[in-house]
């Protein structure tokens, strides 16, 4: 039997704007409030590789968040849509302006998308933008047998650190590898559809003495902007053990998952920098290799955003 | 529980919901761990047969609300429900056969969910309206500053074991440990709404997808390692949540029985006392109440 190909829908996203109730604080882990910035919608100057613990904001994402305004559309928008497929602004000033899918998350459903710099600068929610959806649910070759690849552009793996020799596991570079238990929002939702929360706090998961104001120990979200844990950049790659996200996410002793660092940090408690999964297996196919100080995850010139 | 509270402070509220339908799609199935396709009842509606001090786990069931599943219709009256009404609170039975019939709150789901210990539970239908006296948001621990409760009527806190030791903890009787790999969905939600699923509790299948907590009970009280509920829910070192059990059996994957969130603060504010017997089966239902 031959293998199947993966199939591309061209898809309609509309750049999101922001939108907040009536009282426009949200609570963080010690109960102070405080105002959502950058949470959704277009967010200027924040790139791939830029550190989330210096971002100031709420689930900052790198670029445009893509929207549908059928609630069902934008599941579909989010599902299908995959890191590395190609978008390209159709409105709007910006117009033919060409960018790539960085990432999504949950819930309500937003699909990230990375433009360069320039063209963000002239775009404006309620831009539509065509995102050419293709690799959800297809089976790459050059991958282990029992190694699930998900929400994953057709040669996305040749962007990311990733190899396999033929046999045995297929090895990929991360920033770190975390427990299970920091596993926050995002866990028992559909991994095709969701993003994975990390619930990092200053102290967590940077080098020795890089904790924020709160200190190491300190909650998630405490501490202002600092939070997130230092040393982790938009981009990163990142391994969580005894996670199983093949369909919903959940805990499965034995298990890995590696995704992509979408978005920032989050002073919402049970919430973090978001991973969008990518690879799901048992630890006889999948292998992460840490590496803190050297790792390069998905970048611009990767995905040739610059 | 032998502890000072401000409890004569607390307002009472008289609420109204209604016992609320299963709902479906025309999809129909969900996905287990192992990628079983799955149509369980157990979200919504009345639920029979399944009561404080029962298995927690071990039913043809999603999801399982042990007795009514109660929202308001209005979307923010029924929000006000669900945030004001506390595990403890009363609830009668105003419409129907069954219209008299008093049940207390075992938690809240998305629903505020219902225990009737008597015979006239089999009469409740979707459809039928109740009325809740809701009492307990907003009770604080006088003694116990860093600690946060929620979601307890006063009356239930009266009636647990435990209390302040002459140490300054606070002594609670928890019927299991829970440890922080189980916390799966509800991560990330607000503490006043919904519970937190707990995760290996799947009786039957895989051993690697196991955490120990098979045995736990409907209506158990039970300690959650390194979650602080105080502001929402999140895994934070060195915090401790008290809650109370009040879903059972699931087979969606990342979900499984729930406790609703009663009290959290720093871990060595509390003193734990392992006691099975800690279960709402034992405080919340009179003689009289399950006869009727």
């Amino acid at each position: 039997m031959n293998a199947p190909r993966p199939v591309a829908v061209n898809m309609l996203g509309v750049v999101e704007h922001p939108a907040l109730g009536g009282t426009p604080y949200r609570v963080d882990a010690d109960g102070r409030p405080y105002l959502p910035v950058g949470d959704g919608g277009l967010v200027l100057g924040v790139r791939l590789g830029d550190p989330v613990a210096v971002l100031a904001g709420d689930h900052v994402a790198p670029g445009a968040c893509l929207v549908h305004p059928d609630p069902a559309a934008r599941h579909a928008l989010v599902c299908y849509g995959c890191v590395g497929n190609p978008a390209e602004v159709r409105t709007g000033r910006a117009a033919g302006a060409r960018g790539v899918v960085l990432g999504k998350r949950g819930e309500d459903g937003r699909l990230i998308t990375g433009f360069r710099q320039e063209d963000l600068a002239r775009m404006r929610p309620g831009d539509q933008v065509t995102v050419r959806a293709s690799g959800q649910g297809w089976p790459p070759p050059g991958v282990p047998p029992g190694l699930v690849v998900l929400n994953a552009a057709p040669g996305l793996l040749a962007a990311l650190p990733v190899s396999w020799p033929g046999h045995g596991p297929m090895t990929v570079g991360v920033r770190m590898t975390l427990p299970s238990k920091l596993a926050g929002n995002g866990v028992g939702r559909p991994a095709a559809a969701w993003d994975l929360d990390l619930q990092l706090g200053p102290g967590d998961a940077g080098p020795p003495g890089a904790g924020g104001p709160a200190g190491a120990g300190g909650p998630p979200g405490a501490g202002g902007a600092a939070i997130g844990g230092p040393g982790l950049l938009l981009g990163d790659l990142v391994a969580v053990a005894d996670l199983d996200a093949r369909q919903n996410m959940g805990f499965r002793r034995g298990w890995l998952t590696v995704g992509v660092v979408v978005h920032g940090a989050s002073p919402l408690p049970g919430h973090g920098p978001g991973l969008t999964p990518l690879f799901t297996g048992p630890a006889p196919v999948l292998t992460a290799v840490p590496d803190a100080a050297g790792h390069r995850g998905l970048t611009e010139s990767g995905l040739g955003l610059q | 529980m032998n502890v000072t509270t401000n409890a004569a402070a607390l307002v009472r509220q008289t609420l109204t919901g209604e016992v609320w339908p299963p709902l479906g799609d025309r999809h129909v199935y969900r996905t287990g761990p192992d990628g079983q396709a799955f149509a369980l009842p157990g979200m919504g509606g009345m639920t029979l047969g399944v009561h404080c001090g029962d298995p927690a786990t071990g039913y043809a069931s999603d999801h399982l609300e042990p007795g009514a599943s109660v929202r308001h219709r209005d979307p923010g009256a029924n929000m006000a429900l669900q945030f004001l009404t506390c595990v403890g609170n009363e609830v009668r039975v105003d419409s129907g056969p069954a219209a008299g019939a008093v049940g207390h709150v075992i938690g809240q789901h998305a629903y505020v969910l219902v225990d009737f210990t008597g015979p006239a539970a089999e009469q409740v239908t979707t459809g039928d309206a109740v009325t809740v006296t809701a009492v307990g948001q907003g009770l604080a621990l006088t003694d116990h500053p860093v600690i946060v409760v929620k979601n307890c009527a006063p009356g239930l806190l009266a009636a647990m074991p435990g209390g302040t030791r002459p140490d300054g903890r606070l002594e609670v009787h928890v019927a299991a440990r829970v440890p922080a790999e189980a916390v799966g969905a509800g991560a990330g939600m607000v503490s006043e709404y919904a519970n937190t699923d707990l995760m290996g509790a799947y009786p039957g299948l895989g051993a690697d997808l196991s955490l120990g907590l098979e045995g736990l009970r409907v209506g158990d009280i039970v300690a959650v390692a390194d979650a602080d509920h105080r502001f929402g829910r999140g895994y934070r070192p060195g915090f401790l949540t008290i809650g109370v059990i009040s879903t059972g059996q699931c087979m969606l994957f990342g979900h499984g029985p729930g406790p609703s969130s009663l009290m959290s603060g720093p871990a060595t504010a509390f003193a734990l006392i392992d006691d099975p017997d800690a279960n709402l089966s034992a405080w919340l239902h009179d003689e009289a109440e399950v006869t009727r």
